[in-house]
């Protein structure tokens, strides 16, 4: 049979982010993929040299499009140790009640596109709907669905009553119960499962190589969980189950996404409920002491890395951001060699890119 | 004055009842039938009752591009030797008891003028020219050859059962619906029906996520309104050949019904088969090609053998 190179991208109804691939197929077998990527580079590392760190904030948050709250959260917690802050725990729980929420609505997101590309639409409108709660509650806390601008050197700007909670708790009920329903459909139908199982395989020899992160990597097995390997508080108190499994394929890292969204959830109802009472932020100086420091945190995908670097003005003199797709991208090529062509919309779901946040 | 009669009266059934307005009308409610039933299964409110008349007005005075290279006469026969086909079929498949032809064998005729569009659709994609197209034109000819002999098999079963190839005398002689005699073989019907149609979890050749829209990619304007029309008056006269040869068509087997009953229970029956094909759309996601022609020709083709041998064993 002929061979034919089949653009997917920069505009294709696959991809919700543009991006380029060329896959070149013989028949419905692929025979070899190459991908273009920087289509949303805007520069952002480079940019944050010519903003004050109050300002940056608000930078690093748009940075990603899903997981804004962490990239703020771990930006933060970079400068404040270079400032030797101590964040109050009220401000730390409620950091972590918005990641925790992020990584539901993430999950949520997720499964949605991954149903809509093997063509289950069922799934894509339930998840996407029940998303829709966990971004109604977002919106109550800090006023914004996707970037929230809680975040500010020292602590968070929004504060939750009694009233709040009450509100995040009953609609947890109906959340609960919704995701519950569609997740037994996840579960246990038998043609998503025929779709996802053995393809885009990663070994956990592969994620070790290409470094890769997240619940890509836990769906191989490696037991990598930035929430219990470098905790930062209160993930030191909470009892973070880390979910793994060893199939490595998509129907291993849908069943991950899945758990990890119940155990989100979880993780949620124990902040609310053990919310320390006390201030919200402690007052942060303009400028930051020379010095570098890191910071890492769990975000939806995976580790998120940042470098600051302070010469004492109040500018950073350097930032680096290193996000969870990176690692991922790299192995896409591999994951797609060979496989059916009706299966490259299933390994690009499977592994969960976002675009934006590799380009910054 | 009785040949200006006759003729009138047939020009009636085949332009007004039970022929092309009918049909037309009948293929446009169904859509919107279908899409709101998808949509409330999903969560969802969906369209209007006059969102599928709106989508073909809008799409039939849309601009009509075909990209460079693409031959705008094969692009425009293609659609239109189509919806003819699926519409000359629909005359000789009963409705409720109304029919405007009917002979001896006439449901091979059907069943052949139900699948030229299949033919036609690869075509369609092989000429107008974009990859995307000439992947689903080829995923579409490996489909048709999945679905297309278990269908044709499940469908010799009540023909086989009843000793004739006229749809109406196989209505005719259903003593008890076919769907008791042969369960299996209805199955086997409305699963072929679901990969003729095309739709989830069949929608391989079109599959948004990898081959965007297959083979009507390039379409837009006049010709591609005339492809959806030609999906919608297939879905109606495949689901109302389901309904006579297997539902006894407007006959019922446990009570008498006569008069004003007998097309409500028709129409009754051919809804039922709507929902089931909406419901398989709603529970299963899409398959891929290479799954879709195991399942053909591992499991659908042998038990529609076995349904034929079974049904060859009641006849005697």
């Amino acid at each position: 049979m002929d061979r034919m190179t089949i653009p997917i991208g920069p505009q294709h109804p696959l991809l919700k982010e543009p991006m380029s691939f060329n896959v070149t197929v013989e028949g419905e077998r692929v025979l070899e993929a190459t991908m273009r990527l920087g289509y949303v580079h805007r520069g952002i590392e480079k940019l944050a040299e010519r903003r004050t760190y109050i300002q940056v904030v608000h930078l690093v948050e748009r940075i990603c499009g899903i997981c804004s709250h962490v990239h703020t959260t771990t930006f933060c917690d970079a400068v404040e140790s270079l400032l030797g802050l101590e964040v109050p725990r009220r401000a730390q729980y409620i950091r972590a009640l918005l990641c925790e929420l992020e990584r539901v609505h993430s999950h949520l997101l997720w499964l949605g596109v991954l149903a809509k590309n093997v063509g289950f639409d069922t799934v894509f409108m339930y998840s996407w709907r029940d998303r829709e709660i966990v971004l109604d509650i977002m919106e109550g806390l800090s006023g914004g669905r996707v970037s929230h601008a809680v975040n500010m050197i020292g602590g968070v700007r929004i504060d939750l009553d009694d009233e709040h909670v009450r509100g995040i708790l009953e609609r947890f009920d109906t959340l609960e119960r919704q995701v519950d329903r569609a997740l037994v459909l996840v579960e246990h139908e038998r043609t998503l499962r025929a779709r996802t199982q053995g393809v885009g395989v990663l070994t956990p020899e592969d994620v070790r190589r290409y470094c890769v992160v997240g619940p890509t990597a836990r769906a191989s097995g490696v037991d990598v969980d930035m929430r219990r390997d470098a905790p930062r508080p209160p993930y030191d108190e909470l009892d973070v189950n880390v979910i793994l499994h060893d199939a490595g394929d998509v129907w291993a890292r849908t069943l991950v996404r899945t758990q990890e969204t119940r155990e989100s959830l979880r993780l949620c109802r124990n902040l609310l409920a053990n919310l320390p009472e006390g201030p919200t932020a402690a007052r942060a100086r303009r400028r930051v002491p020379a010095g570098e420091a890191v910071a890492r945190s769990e975000a939806p995908r995976g580790e998120v890395f940042y470098y600051v670097r302070s010469d004492g003005s109040d500018t950073p003199a350097r930032l680096k951001v290193r996000t969870p797709t990176l690692p991922t991208l790299a192995t896409l090529p591999g994951q797609l060699d060979g496989v059916a062509f009706a299966d490259v919309p299933v390994v690009l779901a499977g592994v969960d890119l976002c675009i934006a946040c590799a380009d910054r | 004055m009785m040949i200006v009669s006759e003729t009138l009266s047939a020009l009636f059934s085949v332009l007004v009842f039970p022929g092309l307005a009918f049909c037309v009308i009948c293929a446009l409610a169904f859509e919107w039938l279908d899409r709101v039933i998808i949509a409330r299964l999903q969560g969802r409110v969906g369209p209007p009752w006059y969102q599928p008349v709106a989508d073909l007005i809008k799409l039939l005075a849309k601009e009509d591009i075909l990209p460079t290279g693409a031959s705008h006469t094969v692009g425009a026969v293609l659609p239109l030797l189509s919806l003819a086909s699926v519409l000359t079929a629909a005359l000789y498949v009963p409705v409720a008891g109304h029919v405007v032809s009917s002979f001896e064998g006439d449901l091979i005729v059907v069943l052949f003028l139900l699948s030229l569009p299949a033919l036609a659709y690869f075509m369609a994609g092989w000429v107008s020219v974009g990859v995307y197209s000439v992947v689903g034109g080829s995923r579409s000819l490996l489909q048709y050859f999945s679905y297309e002999v278990p269908f044709l098999m499940a469908l010799a079963t009540p023909a086989i059962l009843a000793d004739s190839w006229r749809i109406s005398a196989i209505v005719a002689r259903q003593p008890t619906w076919g769907v008791f005699t042969m369960p299996l073989g209805f199955l086997l019907a409305v699963v072929g029906l679901i990969g003729k149609l095309k739709r989830d979890p069949f929608d391989i050749p079109k599959a948004a996520s990898e081959v965007v829209a297959g083979p009507l990619t390039e379409y837009s304007g006049r010709k591609l309104a005339l492809w959806h029309l030609t999906v919608d008056v297939q879905t109606v006269v495949g689901i109302m050949l389901l309904v006579n040869l297997f539902l006894g068509g407007d006959t019922s087997t446990f009570v008498p019904v006569a008069g004003w009953a007998a097309p409500l229970l028709f129409a009754a029956k051919a809804l039922g088969i709507l929902a089931a094909l909406a419901l398989a759309s709603v529970l299963y996601a899409r398959l891929r090609i290479d799954q879709l022609a195991q399942l053909g020709w591992r499991v659908l083709a042998p038990l529609a053998l076995a349904q034929i041998l079974v049904a060859l064993w009641m006849v005697g």
